[in-house]
């Protein structure tokens, strides 16, 4: 079961309206890019989606249930959040991370930090600390954490730490599948992606958020063709078709 | 395994160090004998005077060390300390007037009750300070801490003078305050291990969720913690196992400190592994800072809170250098 809503969902953090009566449904199953402008909302509704922040009014409702009246170990499983930045306090170890992330689950198959541990490619890792990584192998053991206990919905901030392209692809492509293409059944994924190409390549549906409203939200290869994406982004994009893709460029003239 | 090993062993020798040390110091074989049952005098001294006060001196140790371990997850920082942030401070005002102020609730029950709720008050008073102020990091905990601790240690300075007149109890005050181990009797041991063994399991609850809270408050939320709730919970299980530190030793500062971060080096920073290991270094550290309390200045004794004070602070220091660095 992995189907999320949001009801009119506002969120006002000291006078500023961040999120401004957003409704969307999403799921039960599906790969959803959450893309707009900086400042649009998008770390904040997706910690809202998430549980983590509460909304100011409107509710968000997991598979019809206010997520505010969840036990929070019941959306904890439910749910998977992944944050733009994650800087743990203590120096913990790869192996530690997974069992914290691992321990949320009420039961686990037994064979799942191991699963994780191969899917994320961390085998040899295990003893490494958080200091002594990498930032893309940070970037993996994070996604392995977060994914251990397979939760219905993940829903990612990507990390804006600077991966390399190689990185980024890999990372993206992650969280749209959660590893296994095609997306599993019942496996939703909803996931802030600043690169818009990526978002239109790896994503079944693209949602444009900007000053805390949707502004459109369609299929991938449909909301690519559509000028309101130059209006929000403030450039006129040139649309080339590439290898049978079509793909966004900026216009040197940058006015739309 | 070895660690935990070498953890007992070395607190089982650092016991015996200790037992020998003192103003006239026994050797081995004196102990040995002393412990099978000699009914000299001297033997006789050994088991009933210096004896208990080695076991009490490892007891405190072993709480300060689960009290800095608490507070050092709920502060997400390795410089929290209950001497540093005014806890114990809280605990001393709480002490002080219990022993000064004649109410009608005897002392025994009541030191170390008012203890508590001075420690309590005074870690509450801190954190809210820091969260008002939305200074999370180490400096503005730090400070705030620091301000709280001297206001309450002005506060205890005034009690002090204002409601002692008989110089009798304003020594038990003072000494107590330098931080020094009450030579206990056997039945006040064995309540001491009661209390510690009971403050050892109340900390292990914890362990898990504080585990949770070193991940930040976006991702402990995420995994289903209620950030708020484990803090406002935690903090009342470190001030019930400072106020027993106190209560026991008086104002010992920076094992609270030191403790978990060499537990920390030896077994890591998951806290159910760290939190025991953590009581054992606090125990070894306090232990010998006792012996060397009461056998550098014979037939003088020096307050044991000077002796871990001297060793501690550089090490403070030193922690604060590296952070402050990086």
């Amino acid at each position: 079961m992995s189907s999320l809503a949001a009801e009119s969902l506002t969120v006002k953090r000291e006078g500023a309206t961040l999120i401004d009566g957003v409704s969307l449904v999403l799921g039960p199953r599906g790969s959803v890019a959450v893309i707009g402008p900086n400042g649009a909302g998008k770390s904040t509704l997706l910690r809202t989606l998430a549980g983590v922040d509460m909304p100011t009014s409107g509710h968000v409702r997991l598979d019809g249930q206010n997520l505010a009246g969840l036990a929070s170990i019941e959306r904890a499983q439910a749910i998977g959040f992944l944050p733009q930045a994650f800087e743990p306090h203590w120096d913990l170890s790869v192996a530690d991370l997974l069992q914290l992330g691992a321990a949320r689950a009420t039961a686990l198959p037994a064979d799942a930090v191991a699963k994780a541990k191969h899917a994320f490619e961390l085998s040899g890792l295990e003893a490494r600390r958080w200091s002594t990584l990498s930032g893309g192998e940070r970037a993996r053991v994070l996604l392995a954490t977060v994914l251990v206990v397979d939760p219905p919905v993940l829903i990612a901030d990507e990390p804006s730490a600077a991966l390399d392209i190689r990185h980024r692809l890999d990372t993206i492509r992650t969280l749209a599948t959660r590893g296994r293409e095609p997306l599993g059944e019942g496996r939703l994924s909803v996931v802030v992606v600043h690169d818009l190409d990526l978002a239109f390549r790896f994503f079944e549906r693209v949602v444009l958020l900007v000053a805390g409203k949707v502004l459109a939200d369609a299929p991938a290869d449909q909301l690519i063709h559509d000028p309101r994406l130059d209006e929000a982004f403030g450039v006129r994009f040139e649309r080339l078709k590439i290898g049978g893709r079509w793909m966004l460029t900026p216009s040197p003239n940058l006015s739309p | 395994m070895r660690v935990w090993l070498g953890l007992v062993l070395a607190l089982l020798l650092g016991l015996a160090v200790a037992a020998c040390a003192g103003a006239l110091w026994a050797s081995p074989a004196d102990l040995w004998r002393a412990l099978s049952g000699d009914p000299s005098m001297a033997s006789r001294l050994l088991v009933e005077w210096r004896l208990p006060r080695v076991l009490a001196a490892a007891l405190v140790g072993a709480l300060l060390g689960l009290g800095g371990t608490i507070y050092q997850g709920v502060f997400r920082n390795p410089l929290a300390e209950p001497y540093l942030l005014g806890s114990a401070g809280g605990a001393a005002v709480g002490a002080t007037v219990a022993l000064l102020v004649p109410l009608a609730l005897p002392q025994p029950l009541l030191l170390p009750v008012l203890a508590f709720a001075g420690a309590w008050a005074a870690t509450m008073l801190v954190l809210g300070i820091a969260r008002v102020a939305g200074a999370v990091d180490a400096a503005g905990l730090l400070l705030a801490g620091v301000a709280v601790a001297a206001i309450l240690g002005a506060l205890r300075s005034f009690l002090m003078l204002a409601l002692s007149d008989e110089t009798v109890s304003l020594q038990v005050v003072m000494s107590w305050v330098l931080g020094g181990i009450q030579t206990p009797s056997w039945r006040g041991i064995a309540l001491l291990v009661a209390i510690t063994v009971a403050c050892l399991g109340l900390s292990l609850l914890f362990a898990r969720r504080l585990d949770l809270l070193g991940l930040g408050e976006t991702m402990a939320t995420a995994f289903g913690l209620d950030t708020r709730r484990v803090v406002a919970e935690a903090v009342l299980a470190g001030s019930v196992i400072v106020a027993a530190a106190v209560a026991f030793g008086g104002l010992v500062a920076f094992v609270g400190l030191a403790a978990p971060h060499i537990a920390r080096w030896l077994v890591g920073p998951l806290h159910r592994p760290l939190l025991p290991a953590s009581a054992l270094v606090g125990a070894i550290v306090v232990t010998l800072a006792d012996a060397i309390a009461r056998a550098v200045l014979p037939p003088a004794e020096i307050p044991l809170g000077l002796v871990t004070a001297i060793a501690g602070g550089p090490f403070f220091i030193l922690l604060l250098a590296r952070r402050l660095r990086t």
